[in-house]
């Protein structure tokens, strides 16, 4: 990681994986933490979580992944989930239209949780099945885009896009965090919204080295 | 000899469809080589034969011939000796007669013979379009490394899908919960699906009733007792957690939805599942507490876990020197919390619960702890049931001496002072000397039973 001085310094992004149970959300975060695929990756049931830096300009980004169970009835039981999110993948599979249809209540639970400021990616995962799809690209677009979110098609499998997906995230959490910062007094204020004690996201840490899971 | 390696090397580069490919030549053709499953049925994994912390073999022989017998009548057992049934549970039920004892402690021998055709008709059943598919999807999901789960078409996936997709038929109210899917796949590597279903339907309603509903309000009770019992028994990794923000659940419903399942090593889960299934639910509370001292239960510990994500990750990764079988099951059994602090705290917590937006509260005085309760309540509802029908109650096992020939019904008391017998006796004899008929040999579950 290098010596840092003073002026470096390391951020913590926490961003949630979110979406309908089998869109591919266990297997983006493995291909972005440790580019990993599995077609028999186990049922997610809470909670799993990979972190992976990264860096933007001279900063070093920790990207803390967080992926839940997308059945319904885990939401009882996962609102804990969204605490201190900065940012969220909402993905849904771009060969079952079902997956698409949901994801405005998907957005809803979102904004119920999560900061009103948190920066959000529409997904359509599993682009490598492009004969299987079922949502058009120019579709899933325009709605991303009436509702102020990012979007990418991606494919976990051949890895498609996912690079580009996280970094698109982190580097928009960044941009709305640096300016924060510039605007704010204190110099270690580095979350979006109300800091939870004890929360880690976003602060400043001032460890010798950044610990990968 | 080269063909056979020859077509071993070969099978690989044919598995290019999106199917579950590890598995079809496991299950056609028995696994390669560089396959080999271990003795749990585990590719690649990594639990070999006895070594030297498990027992030696006449000590299981020893506990084999314990069960036997104790299997053999299993009614007085389990409403007279239920100490020692709960004893040898915690010494673990040896390998080859799980089969046998599961489906007796946890009551599905007794609701298979109560419904004796309900499984059948719900197995030929067609599913629920919605739950078909969500089931569908999960199959090549769950134990994807072990030999039985590993094909599509192999007899684990397709026991799953019968067995979930029956119990959404079951209980439509309460659907699919995932964590079936990992408890059942447990369930059919030792059993028929017939058998696991009963023992799913246990699990779901009678040990952790409002686990897998479709608000799973008992596993959020359960995560404020669980921390209340952290508070009291380990206060200083209570303290940390709470610094770090690491909250129950974010770790324990994978712990307990699964009874573990997904979260030891394999013979551990199994020992867990013997206790579980004779004591009831405390044993996970025990189990939990005992992975959260071995995780963070030393300054040390908690020193190299400065935030929330190092804390989870030490969890999750407890060393493997630290979950030793009989170590850890010793420590499980040694936690100081008894049935009766456990349910102090249970009412505690469950008045202080804030009431959730959607869907009822829990109800954990429907939970029974464990295999003797079981069999009470099982009685209990079989004498009601039979004052009000013909139904037979629960059979209990006559075991007849071959010699001895059946003693015949009494109808009339017979005049037999100094006459010579002739009607009454000869006719009810039938024919004592070859034998009667064994009828009541069909209600002996014990014979029956596949290991």
């Amino acid at each position: 990681m290098g010596t840092r001085t003073e002026e470096d310094y390391n951020f913590v992004f926490k961003v949630v994986l979110i979406g309908e149970s089998g869109v591919g959300k266990t297997n983006l975060l493995s291909r972005f933490t440790r580019n990993e695929f599995s077609h028999d990756s186990r049922t997610t049931i809470g909670v799993e979580f990979s972190t992976r830096t990264v860096m933007l300009g001279t900063a070093a980004i920790k990207a803390q992944i967080w992926d839940t169970a997308g059945l319904e009835r885990y939401r009882a039981i996962t609102s804990a989930y969204y605490r201190g999110a900065v940012g969220a993948l909402l993905v849904f599979d771009l060969t079952k239209h079902q997956t698409y249809a949901v994801v405005e209540r998907w957005l809803k639970e979102l904004y119920d949780h999560a900061e009103a400021t948190i920066v959000v990616m529409l997904v359509g995962n599993k682009s490598d099945l492009s004969q299987a799809r079922e949502v058009p690209t120019e579709e899933a677009r325009m709605f991303a885009e009436n509702n102020g979110l990012l979007f990418l098609e991606t494919s976990a499998l051949d890895s498609t896009n996912v690079e580009l997906a996280f970094e698109t995230v982190l580097k928009e959490i960044f941009t709305k965090v640096s300016k924060q910062r510039q605007n704010s007094t204190r110099t270690n204020a580095i979350t979006l919204g109300s800091a939870q004690p004890g929360q880690e996201s976003g602060t400043s840490e001032r460890r010798a080295c950044c610990i990968s899971l | 000899m080269a063909q056979a390696v020859a077509e071993d090397l070969l099978q690989p580069c044919e598995l290019q469809d999106d199917s579950s490919s590890l598995g079809s030549d496991s299950e056609l053709s028995g696994p390669g080589p560089y396959r080999q499953a271990d003795r749990y049925g585990f590719i690649g994994g990594s639990s070999a034969e006895p070594g030297p912390g498990q027992p030696p073999a006449d000590l299981i022989c020893q506990r084999e011939m314990k069960w036997v017998e104790m299997t053999s009548h299993w009614d007085k057992t389990i409403s007279r000796r239920y100490k020692k049934v709960k004893m040898q549970c915690r010494k673990g039920i040896p390998s080859a007669l799980r089969a046998r004892c599961w489906p007796l402690l946890c009551g599905a021998r007794v609701c298979q013979m109560n419904n004796p055709k309900t499984y059948e008709e719900l197995a030929k059943a067609p599913g629920d379009p919605q739950w078909m598919e969500t089931i569908g999807r999960d199959l090549h999901r769950q134990f994807p490394l072990h030999e039985m789960f590993v094909s599509p078409q192999g007899h684990g996936q397709q026991g799953l899908l019968e067995v979930l997709k029956a119990y959404t038929l079951y209980r439509p109210e309460q659907g699919y919960c995932q964590a079936q899917g990992p408890v059942a796949a447990v369930l059919l590597m030792h059993l028929l699906p017939e058998e696991a279903f009963w023992c799913l339907v246990q699990i779901c309603e009678v040990y952790l009733p409002g686990y897998y509903g479709p608000h799973m309000e008992a596993v959020r009770l359960d995560a404020e007792v669980f921390t209340a019992l952290l508070r009291r028994l380990l206060p200083r990794v209570h303290k940390h957690l709470q610094q770090v923000g690491v909250g129950p659940l974010l770790y324990l419903p994978e712990w307990f939805l699964c009874v573990f399942a997904r979260s030891l090593p394999f013979p551990i889960v199994l020992r867990v599942w013997d206790a579980f299934l004779s004591e009831g639910v405390k044993v996970l509370f025990r189990v939990g507490l005992t992975l959260v001292r071995l995780a963070l239960g030393t300054s040390e510990q908690r020193q190299a876990c400065p935030g929330l994500l190092e804390t989870l990750g030490a969890l999750r990764a407890v060393p493997p020197t630290q979950l030793q079988e009989e170590g850890f099951m010793s420590q499980v059994h040694s936690v100081a919390l008894s049935e009766q602090d456990l349910q102090r705290e249970i009412r505690t917590q469950l008045a202080q619960l804030p009431a959730s937006p959607s869907g009822p509260p829990p109800r954990p005085q429907a939970r029974l702890p464990g295999a003797q309760a079981i069999f009470e309540a099982q009685q209990l509802a079989g004498a009601q049931a039979s004052t009000r029908s013909t139904k037979p109650q629960v059979p209990s096992i006559i075991v007849q001496p071959p010699e001895e020939p059946a003693p015949p019904k009494p109808q009339r008391k017979p005049q037999t002072r100094g006459k010579t017998f002739h009607g009454l006796l000869t006719r009810a004899r039938g024919a004592p000397i070859q034998g009667p008929p064994r009828s009541h040999r069909g209600s002996t579950s014990f014979l029956d039973t596949r290991f």
